[in-house]
């Protein structure tokens, strides 16, 4: 909201700059975002908090600088003298819940025109444009002063010279002032004539009985609305005022009155006529809410030293009204203060008048927290830092992703990464859909990198999913994901490795980390990976994620300007793995005999996977055998097609005695006739 | 052969050896040369080895004894003298071996290229180990909550003005995208008793972007319910976390707002990182930069949690990590945080 600080000097006499006064508010709870010099004046740009409906004015501004430099506040005029000609017209209230008080003037006999220069000028200012009609630009102007939005009806143009407070009931539209049709509802409380609405209450006026240069008597309103009912009619209809704004922030339902004779005034100041007796229609009376507090309450919470006087005082220059009962004492807010309802609105005064800066600031002393050894935070951080130093950099994506990017992916029907949950007001239509699978995104950001000529792109992402398992909130499950894209980079040191087997590596790595052991890589179905390059990530017979090259189909569909990329994703979800996880480890003696290593070459046929000889030689019975590894996997020159060559390295080790040549012979030499003959392959010459 | 050599012929037949020996070792240019050298006159038939041979056949004792000494010293020199020539030649050998096997050592490393962690998670782990240090704990919580954990347990109920203060996604009337990291307060005081000391860490949704706003960032959450915290407390806390954070000179100021979940309720202002103070464009020329909001909890909150207002006080705070990281690297727009740009990441 802007002020204008020459406005705000007719309120208070304050003699420092308007820097400190902008400063002092700003440490009172009154943010001055803004200074902008208007000629000889400075307009504030001021923050006010939904809480402080009563700031929302000239007048709320002074008070608050009253407060703050503990100065006096002078009002305008707003006291029609003499004797008046009774109202001409007749205000009901139907719904007094939703219309507390209904108040008006007539003013017979206005010249409508152009509003003063003065007025235009501080209207300008504050940001509102003079309309050229001294009535509405009026009502505006009490509207920025004092705070309580104001209605001018052409009384000509109402039905039967009569106003009626009630709801729409049914199948009711109105013309606004802007001329729109808005359909209402049946609970929206609007202002009628004799005959028909004429105003949507709080919100904006009617059309057709509306001020314009023909009118020559108006009727004056003003009103308290019941706020949440202006605020779900502003929201159903779209339509936000200035009046609006104030009424469903809460207006002072007291002062209403002033703010109603200062209008009539000015009115009759600038355009003549005759201004009638008010018509006063109070159901709803004004009731004070006495709170209670305890002065040692106030400074334990605080952890200040604030003596009686003190705080009676700082709370009397917010207008609250204090008796003093001993230990504690009875507050009462003023009206247009209906945000102060319990003891700690009371200590809010007391603190921000006081000033925060003057609470002294301490170190608590209190209990630790259990629970500061997140078991669950620790893993996922010794994950990510695996990853990072495999060479992948993180990314943080939007939760989104949109149905296109399963399409891309042929997930199929079905498949529980369709079964998302959708946001109903997205920003954009391809963000309407909460992310189950982060492989979309990490697509996305290859995609970026790579148009702008990076060809180094290794990128993984820890977030969380969100699938619809049909309970009120989705299941948020946390994954992993990861996408290895690197081509030919020119490096001194060759690196021949295939992709597929270094991002393998990766989530060997993560394994091997988080001491897991026994994952298996078996053929996955995934119709966007390669069906010969891809693999389902296997642990305790739980399918926990997939790792392989994109299909060449999903590839092309990419565009990817490139020929015949090897792109490899993977996708583990991390509270599948972490749940496998052990959780305790245990030492294991270090041998203390001397270990003896024997090598076995087999060729064998391509079709049987390293891991199948691998488990049938690692489900070879014997008591020395410590380690089978897997160091040279061959095809080619010298073996024969269809065919391919695995050299292991069998180590074998007693726990209690040295092994001798002739042991080791032994059960070497009935291990390489059990495995020949279990994957019919032969030693290779 | 030696027994007929008189003594003096024998001492003046050492002198002649030690002479030759002396004239041979100086020729000596390599182990191979030195090899025969030594075998001259150490080894097994070497020109020293017969001389303590031939001692035993001379005669007299006095002789014999005078005789024997020289030899041995004519030895000790000899030996000493190959092996002092031994180790200049295999220092100098090395020395030429180590030349041939000279490398380029401005040839780049065989390094493991590490990836980067990404700024906002860099800077979010910072946070969490200067509260961890303070003796806070973590807590987590759904990313896509009830509207009762959202707003109206926090005091924001359905027709409230303060919702206008977020725009909310929603995915059912019931159900939003968190707006804040706010619900899990909520959450871990319906379930855990009081003395509390948690942050929750994550992620919130608002339905808004351009330059400064994206429709997802980044908030760590604060709460500490104890029997007698105070404001004093929040402020004690939070200003060792900012000169943790930002610096231990940094200037911090709390000011007066509003939060519906707090009260009394503190914006937290630090002097601004670019200006020291002095007024430039990103404070708005006022020197001070916004970074946490913060309040004692409002004892509504706690009446809806269970908790006795009556017994229980408590300060709660929040921050944008975002925010915190663009201040810490003079980042100017919040976008390049999910650009992803890969020349953008690798910088931190
Ligand atoms: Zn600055």
């Amino acid at each position: 909201m802007k002020v204008s600080f020459d406005w705000l000097k007719e309120f208070v006499d304050v003699t420092v700059s308007p820097q400190e006064v902008a400063h002092r508010l700003t440490m009172a709870g009154l943010e001055i975002e803004g200074m902008e010099i208007v000629g000889s004046d400075v307009v504030f740009e001021v923050n006010v908090t939904p809480n402080r409906p009563d700031c929302l004015s000239i007048l709320g501004i002074a008070r608050e600088v009253a407060a703050v430099f503990g100065l006096p506040l002078k009002m305008p005029d707003m006291v029609v003298k003499g004797v008046q000609t009774e109202s001409t017209v007749t205000v009901e209230i139907a719904d007094s819940d939703l219309c507390n008080r209904y108040t008006g003037r007539s003013i017979l006999g206005v010249t409508i025109g152009d509003s003063p220069q003065w007025l235009k000028n501080r209207l300008e200012k504050c940001g509102i444009r003079s309309l050229n009609n001294n009535i509405i630009d009026i009502t505006n102007y009490v509207l920025l002063e004092l705070g309580h939005p104001l209605h001018a009806f052409d009384e000509d143009k109402l039905h039967g010279r009569k106003i009626r407070i009630a709801k729409a009931g049914h199948n009711r539209s109105i013309t606004t002032l802007d001329g729109a049709d808005r359909e209402l509802s049946y609970d929206m409380l609007l202002i009628w004539d004799g005959k028909d609405p004429v105003a949507v209450a709080g919100v904006m006026g009617g059309e057709g009985s509306s001020v314009n240069s023909d009118t020559r008597n108006i009727f004056l309103e003003s009103a308290y609305f019941e706020p949440t009912s202006v605020r779900r009619t502003s929201k159903a209809l779209g339509l936000k005022t200035e009046s609006s704004y104030r009424f469903e922030r809460g207006t002072d339902i007291i002062f209403l009155e002033n703010a109603l004779n200062r209008a009539a005034l000015l009115i009759e100041q600038t355009g003549g006529g005759n201004i009638h007796q008010i018509v006063d229609a109070y159901p709803e009376k004004y009731v004070e809410r006495p709170v209670e507090i305890a002065y040692d309450r106030i400074n334990s919470l605080l952890g200040t030293a604030l003596n009686k006087a003190e705080i009676l005082e700082t709370l009397q220059r917010v207008g609250v009204r204090t008796e003093d009962r001993g230990e504690k004492c009875i507050a009462i807010a003023p009206p247009y203060r209906r945000d102060i309802r319990e003891y700690y609105d009371i200590l809010e005064e007391v603190a921000r008048i006081y000033g925060f800066d003057r609470i002294p600031a301490r170190i608590p002393k209190t209990a630790l927290s259990d629970g500061i050894l997140n078991s669950k935070e620790v893993s996922v951080g010794r994950i990510k830092e695996t990853v990072r130093k495999t060479g992948f950099t993180e990314v943080i994506n939007y939760s989104f992703m949109n149905g296109t990017d399963l399409e891309l992916l042929s997930i199929p029907a079905g498949d529980s990464r369709r079964s998302h949950i959708e946001v109903m007001n997205p920003l954009r239509q391809e963000d309407s859909l909460m992310r189950t699978t982060l492989l979309p995104s990490l697509l996305n950001n290859f995609r970026y990198n790579l148009s702008r000529g990076t060809r180094d792109i290794r990128l993984f992402e820890i977030s969380k999913i969100f699938v619809d398992e049909g309970g009120q909130l989705p299941k948020e499950k946390l994954m992993l994901g990861g996408i290895f894209f690197r081509e030919n980079m020119p490096s001194v040191w060759k690196d021949e490795t295939p992709s597929f087997f270094t991002a393998k590596g990766t989530v060997d790595c993560i394994f091997d980390e988080m001491k897991i052991k026994g994952q298996s890589y078996e053929p996955s179905s995934e119709a966007f990976l390669h069906r010969g390059k891809s693999a389902d990530i296997v642990l305790d017979s739980v399918r926990i994620g997939f790792i392989g090259e994109l299909a060449p189909v999903v590839v092309e569909k990419l565009d990817l300007k490139i020929s015949k990329p090897e792109i490899v994703v993977f996708e583990m979800d991390l509270d599948k793995f972490l749940s496998l996880a052990p959780d305790k480890l245990t030492y294991v003696q270090i041998p203390r005999y001397p270990a003896v290593e024997r090598d076995i070459a087999i060729v064998l046929d391509e079709d049987i996977s390293s891991a199948k000889v691998m488990s049938d030689l690692s489900a070879y019975i014997s008591g020395f055998i410590e380690g089978v590894e897997l160091f040279d996997h061959y095809k080619g020159k010298n073996i024969p097609q269809g065919k391919k060559s695995l050299a292991y390295r069998i180590t074998y080790r007693a726990s209690d005695r040295t092994l001798t040549d002739s042991e080791v012979e032994d059960v070497h030499a009935r291990l390489v006739d059990y495995i020949l003959q279990k994957t019919g392959g032969q030693l290779r010459a | 052969m030696d027994e007929l050599l008189s003594p003096e012929q024998l001492l003046s037949s050492l002198t002649q050896i030690e002479e030759a020996f002396r004239s041979d070792i100086a020729k000596v240019a390599t182990l191979a040369d030195l090899q025969q050298v030594r075998a001259k006159y150490s080894g097994k038939k070497g020109l020293v080895t017969a001389k303590m041979k031939a001692l035993s056949s001379v005669p007299d004792p006095v002789q014999k004894k005078e005789f024997g000494r020289r030899i041995n010293e004519l030895k000790n020199f000899v030996e000493d003298s190959l092996k002092g020539r031994e180790l200049l030649l295999k220092e100098g050998e090395q020395e030429r071996r180590l030349l041939t096997e000279k490398i380029d050592i401005t040839l780049p490393g065989k390094s493991v290229q590490f990836g980067r962690t990404h700024p906002i998670n860099q800077v979010l782990s910072e946070i969490k180990d200067i509260f961890v240090s303070m003796g806070f704990g973590i807590e987590d919580g759904p990313e896509v909550e009830l509207d009762h954990y959202n707003f109206e347990a926090l005091n924001i109920p359905r027709d409230h003005p303060a919702r206008d203060m977020q725009d909310t996604f929603y995915i059912s009337d019931d159900v939003v995208l968190r707006t804040h990291t706010s619900p899990v307060q909520v959450r871990v005081m319906e379930k855990t008793k009081p003395p509390l000391k948690i942050i929750a860490p994550g992620k919130v949704y608002r339905c808004d972007a351009d330059v400064s706003h994206t429709a997802m960032f980044h908030q760590v959450e604060g709460l500490m319910v104890d029997t007698d915290v105070s404001f004093g407390d929040l402020k004690g806390v939070l200003e060792l976390f900012i000169r943790s954070f930002f610096g231990k000179d940094t200037p911090v100021r709390f000011r007066p707002s509003y939060f519906p979940f707090t009260e009394p309720s503190a914006e937290v202002d630090i002097g601004c990182v670019f200006c020291k103070g002095a007024g430039c464009r990103v404070c708005k020329t006022t020197g001070w930069l916004e970074v946490l909001g913060s309040g004692l909890v409002n004892p509504r909150v706690f009446e809806m949690t269970g908790y006795d207002p009556a017994r229980y006080s408590g300060f709660a705070f929040g921050m944008g990590v975002e925010r915190m990281t663009m201040l810490k690297y003079s980042i100017d727009d919040i976008r390049l945080f999910y650009e992803n740009d890969l020349r953008f990441l690798r910088q931190f």
